[in-house]
């Protein structure tokens, strides 16, 4: 099989064909192709609703429609005032989980 | 077409429909969205994403963008771009659709497969769309063999808002009333009552009348339901009072139409009654086994078919007794219209909930529901191998979880549990090809998914579990003997139509009609067990065990006999039924025979 990491990514992209993809482009890649990329979203959404993340940022965007009133709000306002407060108090424990599973998979990946 | 189709309700608002996409819509035809469907790709773990070739690794047009922000492909053009609302630099997805003629507004999330409008920057909803997406999901699943639906996520740590208990303490003017009204309890304390009074109250025996042990066990869980117990034990179904009434109403009859006295004593016949008389008798002190020989005689004149000495199936006898104080109490109230959400009778209002059930066709993806009341669930056994005559053919592949498929060749299959059967009774399921129903939206019979769930939960779930099988191929009956394990502890949440249907539809609109929302459900869905109705022997010669667990403690009921049994036993035996409580009904507190 040919590797597709070295395959065009969409057939408009006018991106320099002889660049070199960076190696964060190529774990990305590798994430995708192996399927465990999909597995640590997974893993991510379990434990963010876990630890009650979701909840807050739920109640956060229901007190946020409910200032500016329903019909007045997009997705898009949303993700503008919610985002930062997201990152902001995503738990170091959930972080360092995933980082470890990538470290992981990087390890077995590259052997 | 369009049009209507947009006016669906959420919550019982219309919400308004993107400019951009009713416009795209009209542009395109009776299916704007039959190109996106054949890039719909189901992932491996059930989420549905939008590729057009599997392998492909979709990246911004303008900036090579693939991982950082969500990349959105334009509906019209397929060309993707990336679309943040929090980075400094410009989306592209908006760019996209501004250097773009018209037309160039919905673009489509390519890994999450939801509409988007770069114009509004709001996500839209298409009910085509949505729906193409769930068949294509559902499909997935249902095809996919081993994992069925994907798991639901473990909400342990959802916060709940509790009701705490506060053990109640009359008043001098509620003390007075009491003791001008009332009699006391003699508590049989003394000389055999050294280790009797340390039993709960309530607990005693009940005598064998010949064959009756199905009755017996029953009785012995109904009378230790902590919402039905509580009804009775503060008066609010008094059988001297609900007597008088009966005779004054009979009396008026018998005046406007001489009625014969057979019907006049089933006018009499009140359940309910029986059951005040049995819970004063057994919540009296007295710890002498009692006789329930009114209540039988009373049920036998309910349910005259099963007048009788034979043994009898303790499920059957459940709900026909529920039947026997709903259709007298129902009578009475004159509320026979709101059966379905159970506030007409203490039978329902403990007993009932309401199921859902979707038929899904598979072709459109139009969902028929329909709500029906229940006042327990009958779950099937795993099916065993070799024997699965009652099965679906599609059921009987399956086992419901992982590791039972290497065991059930042997009939001890010991990971049975009753969460595996709670997940193969709300799991989607397609109905066979002679079973086809009928689609109202492409008017011809279809092949479909029927899928259940649960709608309300009722106070007390009372789960039976079908051993008695009737093979139809050989008329014969027989008993399944398999061991079922049973928590003590059981979270309903995952078998709620709201979860059901979200871990189903996502964030699509599809066939929600409005009701889903229930945080009632989602507060009360935490249930503990307290009575085990247990079965041993053969079909046609047996005999019913109640297991009754009373301040966590276990207490078995073996009719007259009651002893205390340590929780392994219990937990090692053969349920047939099992009852269990709302947690935030259920007071280990309260359950404490002297707490002060």
């Amino acid at each position: 099989m040919r590797p597709s990491v070295n395959r065009p990514p969409t057939p408009d992209a006018r991106l320099d064909r002889e660049k070199e993809p960076s190696v964060l482009e190529i774990i990305n890649i590798k994430l995708i192709e192996s399927g465990e990329k999909e597995r640590l979203m997974e893993l991510l959404r379990e434990r963010l609703i876990e630890c009650g993340w979701k909840d807050e940022m739920k109640a956060l965007c229901r007190a946020f429609v409910k200032k500016k009133g329903r019909n007045n709000v997009t997705v898009d306002d949303l993700v503008h005032v919610i985002m930062p407060k997201g990152r902001a108090s995503i738990p170091d424990s959930v972080k360092a989980e995933l980082l470890q599973r990538i470290r992981t998979f990087l390890v077995s990946a590259a052997v | 077409m369009s049009s209507k189709i947009n006016h669906h309700r959420i919550n019982g608002q219309i919400p308004q429909p993107c400019p951009h996409l009713a416009e795209y819509r009209t542009r395109n035809g009776s299916k704007p969205f039959r190109a996106l469907q054949e890039c719909l790709r189901v992932k491996p773990l059930g989420r549905a994403a939008i590729r057009r070739d599997p392998s492909e690794v979709p990246r911004c047009g303008a900036c090579g963008e693939a991982a950082r922000s969500r990349l959105y492909a334009c509906v019209t053009c397929a060309a993707v771009s990336c679309h943040s609302s929090d980075s400094p630099s410009p989306s592209h997805a908006a760019a996209h659709a501004v250097s773009m003629p018209p037309g160039h507004e919905i673009a489509v999330d390519v890994d999450r497969a939801e509409l988007f409008c770069c114009a509004c920057r709001d996500q839209v909803y298409d009910r085509d769309f949505d729906a193409a997406v769930v068949v294509a999901q559902t499909t997935a699943s249902t095809l996919g063999g081993g994992s069925i639906r994907s798991s639901p996520p473990p909400e342990n740590l959802r916060k709940r808002r509790r009701v705490d208990y506060r053990p109640w303490t009359p008043d001098l003017r509620e003390r007075v009333l009491m003791t001008r009204n009332s009699s006391p309890l003699q508590r049989t304390e003394g000389a055999d009552g050294a280790n009797l009074s340390n039993l709960p109250w309530g607990l005693r025996g009940l005598n064998n009348l010949g064959n009756t042990c199905f009755m017996n066990s029953v009785l012995q869980a109904l009378l230790h339901t902590p919402p039905l117990r509580n009804y009775f034990l503060s008066d609010r179904h008094n059988r001297y009072y609900c007597q008088q009434k009966n005779n004054a109403s009979n009396a008026s009859k018998r005046n406007a139409a001489s009625n014969d006295s057979n019907s006049n004593k089933n006018l009499r016949l009140c359940l309910a009654c029986d059951m005040d008389a049995m819970f004063s008798a057994v919540f009296s002190g007295d710890r002498t086994p009692y006789s329930p020989a009114k209540f039988l005689y009373s049920w036998w004149q309910h349910a005259a078919n099963l007048a009788s000495y034979e043994q009898q199936d303790a499920h059957e006898f459940f709900i026909s007794m529920l039947d026997g104080i709903h259709e007298k109490m129902g009578k009475d109230k004159r509320k026979t219209q709101s059966q379905g959400n159970g506030e007409c009778c203490i039978a329902h209002r403990v007993f009932s909930g309401i199921l859902r059930s979707d038929v899904m066709c598979m072709a459109c993806g139009f969902t028929s529901t329909t709500y029906d009341p229940c006042v327990d669930i009958s779950l099937d056994l795993e099916p065993n191998q070799g024997v699965s005559t009652k099965m679906g053919s599609t059921k009987s592949h399956h086992s419901c979880n992982g590791e039972a498929d290497s065991m059930n060749s042997s009939q001890n299959c010991g990971t049975s549990t009753l969460m595996g059967c709670l997940d193969r009774f709300t799991r989607p399921e397609r109905l066979g090809s002679d079973q086809k129903f009928f689609c109202q939206q492409c008017q011809v019979r279809q092949e479909s998914l029927k899928q259940m769930s649960i709608r309300k939960l009722p106070l007390v779930s009372c789960f039976h579990i079908k051993r008695f099988e009737h093979s139809s191929i050989r008329n014969m009956s027989r008993k399944v003997d398999r061991y079922l394990q049973f928590p003590f502890s059981l979270d309903m949440a995952p078998y709620l139509s709201s979860s059901i249907l979200r871990s189903r539809f996502g964030n699509r609109i599809f066939s929600f009609d409005g009701d889903e929302p229930d945080a009632s459900n989602e507060l009360s869905s935490e249930f503990e067990l307290f009575a085990v109705v247990t079965h041993t022997g053969k079909l046609d010669a047996g005999h019913y065990v109640t297991y009754l667990r009373l301040s966590n403690q276990w207490y078995k009921c073996d009719d007259a006999w009651i002893t205390q049994v340590n929780e392994n036993i219990v937990r090692a035996a053969q349920g047939y039924m099992m009852f269990y409580v709302q947690k935030m009904l259920y007071y280990k507190a309260s359950e404490k025979p002297t707490p002060s």
